[in-house]
């Protein structure tokens, strides 16, 4: 392979390297970087490309190494993250000005439903151990097979299914038990009452009506479920989004919420 | 895939004796040997697929402790320490009573024999030996559990 074939798989393989690692780090300096430091890598590396596998999966491969690393020293996230970090933004006045400034002056500002239901997987799958977040994310948004995943994640497929199916299954207990969109015992209504505060004249029954997952709740097949939820996040680019700007910012500040949050429960 | 022997042909095995009681089972799952080791080793998750289990505290490792509440007995917390951790094929952990050991044998065709067993006792054993309820259907469900949820991890798309 010469160093043009690769730039050219890498810019192909770009966009959705840089949404696969934001949603592992939930950090868009450390996504840039990591970004970055795997064209490097991989340029540095290229003579030792045997084509075992696509071009596509080595570049993942060395990316997801590189945000391992990052990840390796930084705590987990909890499940009931979107509670913490939402009791935090009530207590700080600056908090919603912020928003509401990037709602109306950003024209990637908007606030979309369903670009909040991919903000909150994003959130709450850094409750799961890292290779069960990494195998979910490649293979149900990414859309890696098993025997890619492997590879990326030099492990066995049998291990690739075990994290699979937990991470699946936490994911459906997580989001049955929290989520008023598919249950209505559900805790957590995040998107109803963000909805309210960012497009006060849009009904969020009809906005929940034009959600496939909000439609599908009734019929209980959670399976199902978790994989509409998942199909939201497969279809939005975290970077190009219509509201891209406005969840980046939410993002940016879980994390930081997060890792004081983390830091604290240790001391 | 051909499943292996039903679940409801497992059958455990007790030994009485004056100073001890053993109960062992011994069952062939359709799965890789790490699939099977990843269950038993996953503390948290034990509620989530083993019915015999309420909760797991703590970490199984080399060393570690748990901490069991076990649906055998649900009031009472069993205090454990791993004692042998020899990755994909054996872990023993046990309390100041007996031990519990668990022993993963691939044996080919991409099956795995899965054997459990626990042997408690000691001198003063006749003493409590009958507070102390029978194992055998808790065993059958735990390897019954055991092998629902490899096998269909292993036919994980």
């Amino acid at each position: 392979m010469t160093i043009e074939q690769l730039t050219n798989e890498f810019e192909l393989a770009r966009p959705q390297l840089k949404s696969y690692i934001l949603r592992i780090t939930a950090s868009i300096e450390d996504t840039e970087d990591i970004v970055q430091d795997s064209f490097i890598k991989t340029s540095q590396k290229i003579d030792t490309f045997r084509g075992d596998s696509s071009v596509k999966t080595w570049i993942f491969t060395i990316a997801s190494n590189l945000a391992k690393d990052n990840l390796r020293a930084k705590k987990r996230w909890t499940e009931n993250v979107n509670d913490i970090c939402k009791s935090k933004a009530l207590a700080n006045p600056n908090y919603f000005p912020e928003l509401m400034q990037i709602q109306q002056t950003s024209p990637y500002g908007q606030f979309e439903v369903k670009e909040h239901i991919t903000f909150c997987l994003t959130c709450i799958s850094k409750s799961l151990p890292l290779e069960q977040q990494i195998c979910i994310l490649l293979k149900e948004v990414y859309e890696f097979k098993v025997s890619e995943i492997t590879q990326i994640l030099d492990t066995s497929e049998a291990m690739v299914k075990y994290y699979l199916h937990t991470s699946r299954a936490k994911m459906i207990s997580i989001f049955d038990g929290r989520c008023a969109l598919i249950n209505k015992k559900g805790v957590c209504h995040q998107c109803s009452e963000l909805n309210g505060i960012f497009n006060p004249k849009q009904s969020f029954e009809i906005e929940k009506n034009k959600i496939e997952m909000a439609k599908a709740a009734d019929k209980g097949d959670k399976e199902h479920l978790l994989g509409l939820r998942l199909q939201i996040m497969r279809e939005i680019d975290p970077f190009s989004s219509n509201g891209s700007e406005l969840q980046l910012h939410h993002l940016e500040y879980n994390r930081k919420i997060m890792e004081n949050y983390s830091e604290k429960k240790e001391e | 895939m051909a499943m292996t022997n039903l679940a409801s042909n497992i059958k455990a095995v007790t030994i009485k004796k004056t100073f001890s009681r053993e109960t062992a089972i011994s069952i062939d799952i359709q799965a890789d040997k790490s699939i099977i080791w990843a269950l038993l080793t996953n503390a948290a998750d034990y509620p989530r697929w083993n019915s015999t289990v309420i909760s797991i505290d703590g970490t199984i490792t080399k060393g570690g402790k748990v901490q069991l509440k076990s649906t055998l007995d649900p009031k009472r917390v069993f205090k454990l320490s791993v004692k042998e951790f020899e990755a994909d094929n054996k872990l023993v952990w046990g309390g100041a009573m007996g031990k519990r050991i668990y022993t993963l044998k691939s044996i080919g065709n991409g099956l795995t024999n899965f054997s459990m067993n626990e042997k408690i006792g000691g001198p003063i054993f006749p003493l409590f030996a009958k507070m102390i309820p029978p194992f055998d259907k808790s065993f059958e469900q735990f390897a019954s559990d055991l092998k629902k949820e490899a096998e269909t991890i292993s036919n994980t798309k």
